[in-house]
C-alpha cells in the first residue's frame, strides 16, 4: 500500500504505479470473490440433485447437474404466478412512475410558477419520511378500497415513492441548454409541446436510467406485498418463496428453492449488467447533491 | 388548439394579432396553467400515500382499536405509555440501536474505501466487470438475499458449518443463538447494500475535474493529497447525501433479512422498532400501538436527520 501512496501518477489524474495497480487488482478480485460467492452458491445448489445436496461433506459443483428443480419448484408452488406478479407490479409501477416524474422534474428544473419551490420541498421532504410510518394508515385506506390481494394494491401507493427519480431527471433537464427551450419559446411553442418535442428526445439516458431503477425496486419490494399479497397466486417472488421455509417437509426443498431465487435474481442482474454504464453516467451528469 | 399557418401555435406576442381577446385569454390561462397540471399528480398522489397517512398515523396513535371493529376507543396517551413498560419494545430499541452503529459506518465508509480503491484501475477492461460483479447484490430483492444466506447459515446442510466441521470446530446455530443471529442479519445486510453507494461514490469522484487533479499534481501533491486535498472535499456533497439517506432507510432495509431469517429472535435479540411495529399492528392488530411505534419513528428519524444538517452538513463543500 505504500508504493500506493508514494508513486507519482503517470497522468496526474490517477494515483497508483503498475505494481500498486496489480495489488489493487488482487484486492479486488477478492471482494468480488466473496461478494459473487452467494450467487455461486445459489447456482450450484439449483443444478445439484438431491443426494447432492445433502452430503456431508462441501460438494463445490454438481457432479451430475440436473434441472429437475425447476419444473419441481413450479409444482410445489404457483412460481409462475410469482413470476408474472412481480413482473406486473414491477412494470406497472415504473410506468406509472414515469408518467408522473417526467413532466414534474420539467416543471421543476425549468417552469416559473407560483409556489414552485415549496412544491419542490414537499416532494423532498417526502425522503425523510421513512417507509414504515405510513403502512398502517395505508393499509386500511387500500383494504377500504378492496385492493387487497391485488396487484393495484401494491402498485398505486408506491407511486408516490418517486422523489429521488424526480430530483434525478431535474438536474438532468437542468444540463440542457437554456437556447434549446429559448428557441422553442421564440418559435411559440407550448409548454405542453416543449416537454414532448424539445425535453423528451433529449433526456432519454435519464429515462433509462429511472426506468430501470425502478423496475429494480418495484421487482424486489417486499414489506408492502407482504402486507397486502395474502393469497398463495397473488404473491410476488420475493414474497412467495416465504412458502418454502414455512413448510414441514421444508428440509427437502433447498434445491426447488435455489431454482426459484435464480429466477429471481436473473431479470434484474441481466438489466443491470445492460445498463451499468448508464447508470453512473447519469448519476454523474446529474451530480448528488443532497 | 389554433394553430397559425406555418404549423405552430403561436406566441402570446404573435397570437394577439391574429386571436381575438377570448381565445387569448384561454391560452394564456392554459400557458399559466400548464405547470400545475405537471406537478398535480405528484403532489396529489404524495399527499394522500405518504402525507395523510402521517396525520392519520397520529390520530389512530390515541386509540384503542384492532383494524376490524367498527369502534376506536379513545385511551389518550396510554399506546405510548405502555411502549415504555413493554419489555419486547425495550428489545427492540436495543437491536436498533446495534443495526444502526453497524450497518451506518459499513454503509457509508466501506465503499468510499471501494471507490477510491477502484479508481486508479478505473480504464482497466476489468473494471466494468467489477462493477457488476460488486453491485450484484444491491440490485436483487433483499428477501431473495436473505433465502440465499438462509441455505448458508442453515444449521445441519448450511456451508458455514460444514466449512467449521471439516475445519473441526462445533457446529454453530447461527440464527438461533442469540449472541449471533442479529450478526448473521448485519452481514446480509451489509452485503445486500454496499453497492449502491458504492456506485454513488465512483459518479462522484468521475465528475471530479481533471484539472484541478492535474494542476495540484504538478504543484507536487502525493497521491494521498490529492485524495484528502482534492477528491474528498469535491465528493463531501454525496458522503453527506449517502449519511443522511442511509441513516433514514437502515432500519426499514433490514426488516426482509429479519422476517427470512430470524424472525427478530431468538428472544428478540434480532428484532427492531419497524419488526416490532409489524408485529403489533399485523400480527396482534394493536393498530393504536402500531401506529404510536411509527410517530416515534417519524420523530426519531427527523431528529437525526435534523442533527445531521445541524453538525455534519457544515463540513461539506458544494461547488
Amino acid at each position: 500500500m505504500a508504493s500506493m501512496v508514494t508513486a507519482k501518477p503517470s497522468t496526474g489524474a490517477s494515483y497508483g504505479g503498475a505494481v500498486s495497480k496489480i495489488l489493487i487488482h488482487v484486492v479486488v478480485l477478492l471482494l468480488c470473490a466473496v461478494t459473487i460467492f452467494p450467487f455461486f452458491w445459489m447456482l450450484s445448489t439449483a443444478f445439484k440433485q438431491p443426494d447432492e445436496v445433502f452430503t456431508a461433506s462441501i460438494r463445490w459443483l454438481p457432479t451430475h447437474p440436473t434441472l429437475a428443480n425447476f419444473p419441481d419448484a413450479f409444482r410445489y408452488f404457483p412460481v409462475a404466478h410469482w413470476f408474472w406478479n412481480s413482473f406486473f407490479i414491477a412494470a406497472m409501477t415504473t410506468l406509472g412512475k414515469l408518467v408522473i416524474s417526467v413532466p414534474a422534474a420539467f416543471a421543476f428544473a425549468r417552469l416559473r410558477f407560483r409556489f414552485d419551490k415549496f412544491l419542490f420541498a414537499v416532494v423532498l421532504a417526502t425522503m425523510i419520511v421513512p417507509g414504515v410510518v405510513t403502512i398502517v394508515p395505508n393499509y386500511v385506506l387500500v383494504s377500504r378500497l378492496g385492493w387487497i390481494n391485488t396487484p393495484w394494491g401494491v402498485i398505486v401507493p408506491s407511486l408516490p415513492h418517486a422523489a429521488f427519480y424526480i430530483f434525478l431527471l431535474r438536474q438532468y433537464i437542468r444540463t440542457l441548454p437554456q437556447e434549446l427551450i429559448d428557441a422553442a419559446r421564440v418559435d411559440g411553442a407550448s409548454t405542453w409541446t416543449m416537454l414532448w418535442q424539445i425535453i423528451l428526445p433529449n433526456i432519454k439516458p435519464g429515462i433509462a436510467v429511472v426506468t430501470i431503477l425502478s423496475f429494480l425496486s418495484g421487482w424486489n419490494q417486499y414489506l408492502w406485498p407482504l402486507l397486502v399479497l395474502n393469497d398463495l397466486n397473488a404473491k410476488t417472488l420475493a414474497v412467495g418463496m416465504q412458502f418454502f421455509t414455512s413448510n414441514t417437509e421444508s428440509a427437502q426443498l433447498w434445491g426447488p428453492m435455489m431454482a426459484t431465487a435464480t429466477l429471481a435474481t436473473l431479470p434484474p442482474l441481466i438489466l443491470y449488467a445492460l445498463a451499468q454504464k448508464q447508470i453512473i453516467s447519469t448519476f454523474v451528469t446529474s451530480g448528488i447533491k443532497g | 388548439m389554433a394553430v397559425s399557418r406555418e404549423g405552430r401555435t403561436p406566441t402570446v406576442a404573435a397570437a394577439r394579432e391574429v386571436w381575438p381577446r377570448r381565445r387569448l385569454s384561454w391560452y394564456r390561462f392554459w400557458e399559466g396553467a400548464t405547470p400545475y397540471f405537471f406537478v398535480a399528480p405528484v403532489i396529489i398522489l404524495i399527499c394522500v400515500f405518504i402525507y395523510w397517512p402521517l396525520i392519520y398515523s397520529t390520530y389512530l396513535s390515541f386509540f384503542d382499536w384492532n383494524f376490524v371493529s367498527p369502534t376506536k376507543t379513545y385511551v389518550g396517551w396510554e399506546n405510548y405509555t405502555r411502549l415504555i413498560d413493554d419489555p419486547r419494545f425495550a428489545r427492540a430499541l436495543h437491536g436498533t440501536v446495534i443495526y444502526v452503529l453497524a450497518l451506518v459506518p459499513i454503509q457509508v465508509l466501506l465503499p468510499l474505501a471501494l471507490a477510491l480503491l477502484l479508481w486508479p484501475v478505473r480504464h482497466s477492461r476489468a473494471q466494468s466487470a467489477y462493477r457488476v460483479m460488486l453491485f450484484s447484490p444491491t440490485v436483487i430483492a433483499f428477501s431473495v438475499a436473505a433465502f440465499m444466506w438462509l441455505w448458508i447459515f442453515n444449521p445441519l446442510q448450511g456451508l458455514l458449518n460444514k466449512f467449521l466441521l471439516e475445519g473441526g470446530f462445533e457446529r454453530v446455530n447461527w440464527l438461533s443463538d442469540r449472541n449471533t443471529a442479529i450478526w448473521c442479519v448485519i452481514v446480509v445486510s451489509a452485503w445486500k447494500t454496499i453497492g449502491f453507494n458504492l456506485l454513488l461514490y465512483l459518479a462522484a469522484l468521475e465528475a471530479v475535474p481533471v484539472d484541478y487533479i492535474e494542476a495540484a499534481s504538478l504543484d507536487g501533491a502525493n497521491s494521498w493529497q490529492l485524495i484528502t486535498s482534492i477528491r474528498w472535499p469535491l465528493i463531501t456533497p454525496t458522503f453527506f447525501f449517502v449519511l443522511v439517506t442511509t441513516v433514514i432507510s437502515v432500519n426499514d432495509e433490514v426488516f426482509g433479512a429479519i422476517n427470512v431469517l430470524t424472525d427478530g429472535g431468538p428472544f428478540e435479540s434480532s428484532t427492531n422498532v419497524v419488526y416490532y411495529l409489524y408485529q403489533q399492528g399485523f400480527r396482534f392488530f394493536q393498530i393504536g400501538a402500531a401506529s404510536a411505534v411509527s410517530i416515534l419513528v417519524f420523530i426519531a428519524t427527523i431528529l437525526l436527520t435534523w442533527l445531521q444538517f445541524r453538525f455534519v452538513e457544515r463540513h461539506v463543500h458544494y461547488g
